[in-house]
């Protein structure tokens, strides 16, 4: 796309605008994870650590099994998003192209509930989980993450599905799919930049999630990642550059799986080509 | 056997009556047009036969099984869609060879029926790309390849041409009947086009507002229209209607403005038992002569309102007393616009349609 000279520089400036905002705690951090305590409370503050140290990378790995927090978080935002994506695909296929009475309510209504202060399911959600007898283990992180993804999940995927003209489809049913069968073979691999959006929110929420985490699943051996961060944490001193040495190590591979998905969705979107 | 057979088929959306009870027996092998203005229903009906819209009332069966209940994909049809609707993700060959794939054939057999297929319509050159790497022709192609490799008991096709350019259509129409001729499946075509329903069908059924007009070869629709909507939907341009009085003993039709028709004696019985009556004239632009001349021509005096020359033949349009009529002349005729002749009206082709319902009055052999 091509825009006028004066329009593209305010779309760099705004682009920088949302990119300072976001990155300068994330650099913050990453310098921080690479000071010595006492560099960190010298004066005047230094911007680039003066000598670059490992030791707090050491000292996350030694001080704390953050490989095993890591393997749970893992475990749980990725279970919880395929989850979360499988259903929420169908809701939005079902939202999109059957013809529901009162779709529009059904929309609105899953909006009201994604705006749900997650406070207010705490103690329902405890009660359930220790009925079931499932505190600490995965499932009690797994299907919460997943249906609170899924509101959002829904409505992102139900946009994407809407654009994809309805014949084809139709052309895969007599083609010889099912129902569902057209929508794997045919709506979800056209709506992949979707899909993969809607992944990815729910992906990222739950790797973020604490509040959650903390109550139900406080066992050293179920811990998720940011449960484990605060660990590192003493009754008394505050070690911020190996939490933030922590912190680095808990964002990578989310940027990682991110950059990945990115590659493939772009990648996706220029291979097609729908009729013009 | 692949006959379709279509009993006292309805369709409502809601409470809204789209479809009100059609039969229709489409004969195996036979090639079967759907026209009929824009939302009578043509689409609504090819889509009930190929099961993506539920039969809200009546029956469907395709070669003798009734099909209301079986999803498309058991119906054994392939269908080509207006916009092609060929899948984006995928090559040329794997979009023709999906349905084969679905139905777990095996792969040496998938590509000696994905290669015939391209090779009879010319596509296979392109079978590594993607349907957007194609012009508007070759995905049209590809659309029917992918029709074709399943060789199903019924195709189905909806607006196939409507997004080619004239010369393309014209090149593909030709192709799609030579391939009927040569794969002799049931064919369900729904068209805007006049030219592609006169040349492609066996039989034409002409709909409007969700109910079936007449049915009959392009012959029957063209030369023995059943109501004055099917005479004046057929023919570009269409049949010239005028209101007229037959006239004492049907010996005449007398046009407003005292114009009298003579009609021919093998006629006139038909036209006496509708005598004194008030109906409309119907007759054909080609069956309106620059001169009057030969036998059962009525003389009348017109005046050249607009001569609109179109190369193999030439437009005018007359006016014979309080009405207007168009004919289409040999190119050769000297017509000027503002000058009076004595055109001529073929009498042993014209037709009359009651006014109230619109239907054909005509005897045996008109
Ligand atoms: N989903 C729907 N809900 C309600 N009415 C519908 C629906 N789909 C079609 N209709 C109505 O059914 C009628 C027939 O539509 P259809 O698409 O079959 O027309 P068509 O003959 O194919 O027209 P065209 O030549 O423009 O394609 C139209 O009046 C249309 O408004
Ligand atoms: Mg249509």
């Amino acid at each position: 796309m091509k825009l006028a000279p004066n329009r593209r520089k305010t779309v760099w400036i705004a682009a920088a605008i949302v990119a300072a905002n976001g990155f300068f705690p994330a650099l913050w951090i990453l310098f921080t994870s690479f000071k010595t305590e006492a560099e960190l409370l010298r004066h005047p503050i230094t911007i680039v650590p003066h000598d670059p140290t490992l030791t707090n990378y050491v000292r996350v790995f030694v001080d704390q099994p953050i490989l095993l927090f890591l393997w749970n978080s893992l475990v749980v935002a990725g279970l919880s998003t395929a989850l979360c994506v499988f259903v929420s695909a169908l809701a939005a296929y079902a939202i999109v192209r059957l013809r529901i009475p009162g779709r529009n309510l059904v929309l609105s209504i899953l909006l009201a509930v994604s705006m749900f202060p997650l406070i207010s399911l705490m103690v329902p959600l405890f009660q359930t989980m220790r009925t079931l007898g499932w505190l600490n283990t995965y499932p009690a992180l797994v299907f919460p993450y997943a249906v609170l993804s899924m509101p959002v999940c829904t409505l992102v995927m139900a946009s994407f599905f809407q654009d994809i003209p309805n014949d084809l489809e139709n052309a895969a049913m007599i083609d010889g799919c099912t129902r569902i069968g057209a929508l794997w073979h045919v709506v979800v691999p056209l709506a992949a930049p979707g899909v993969f959006t809607a992944a990815i929110l729910a992906f990222v929420n739950a790797w973020d999630e604490f509040l959650l985490a903390l109550t139900l699943s406080s066992r050293v051996t179920s811990r998720t990642l940011p449960v484990g961060i605060t660990l590192y944490q003493g009754e008394f001193a505050f070690p911020w550059p190996i939490i933030s040495a922590a912190l680095i190590v808990a964002i990578v591979p989310v940027c990682v799986l991110i950059a990945i998905f990115q590659e493939r969705v772009v990648s996706g979107l220029t291979a097609g080509g729908v009729k013009g | 056997m692949s006959d379709v057979v279509l009993k006292n088929v309805v369709k409502a959306y809601g409470t809204t009556p789209v479809i009100h009870g059609v039969d229709l027996h489409i004969a195996s092998g036979e090639f079967c047009v759907f026209v009929g203005p824009s939302g009578c229903g043509k689409s609504t009906l090819l889509r009930m036969v190929a099961g993506l819209e539920g039969i809200t009332d009546g029956e469907i069966s395709i070669g003798g099984v009734r099909v209301n209940d079986l999803p498309p994909r058991e119906r054994d049809i392939a269908m080509v869609f207006q916009d092609y609707a060929l899948y984006p993700h995928k090559t040329v060959f794997e979009n023709m060879a999906f349905g084969l794939r679905l139905r777990k054939r095996p792969d040496a057999e998938i590509r000696r029926s994905v290669g015939d297929a391209a090779q009879i319509l010319q596509i296979d050159h392109l079978l590594d790309r993607k349907p957007g790497q194609l012009s508007g022709g070759q995905r049209q192609r590809v659309a029917m390849g992918r029709a074709i490799v399943r060789n199903p008991r019924a195709f189905l096709f909806d607006e196939p041409l409507s997004n080619l350019d004239a010369q393309l259509r014209s090149e593909m129409r030709v192709e799609i009947n030579k391939l009927h001729k040569r794969l002799r499946n049931t064919v369900i075509y729904v068209t805007h086009d006049q030219v592609e329903a006169m040349t492609l069908a066996d039989k034409i059924v002409v709909l409007s507002a969700g109910r079936i007009m007449q049915v009959g070869t392009p012959d029957e629709i063209y030369n023995r229209p059943a109501a004055k909507f099917v005479a004046g939907f057929t023919g570009s341009p269409p049949m010239n209607f005028m209101p007229c009085t037959v006239g004492e003993g049907g010996g005449t039709i007398i046009l407003d403005g005292d114009i009298r028709l003579p009609v021919p004696a093998a006629r006139r019985a038909v036209c006496a038992a509708h005598a004194g009556r008030r109906l409309e004239f119907g007759i054909r632009p080609e069956h309106v002569f620059a001169e009057a001349a030969g036998n059962d021509v009525a003389e009348v005096p017109a005046q050249v309102q607009l001569v609109e020359p179109l190369g193999s033949d030439t437009l005018g349009l007359l006016r014979i007393g309080p009405g207007e009529i168009t004919g289409r002349f040999a190119p050769e005729a000297a017509l000027a616009t503002g000058s009076a002749i004595r055109a001529g009206i073929a009498m042993n082709k014209f037709h009359l349609f009651a006014p109230e319902t619109g239907d054909a009055i005509r005897g045996p052999g008109w």
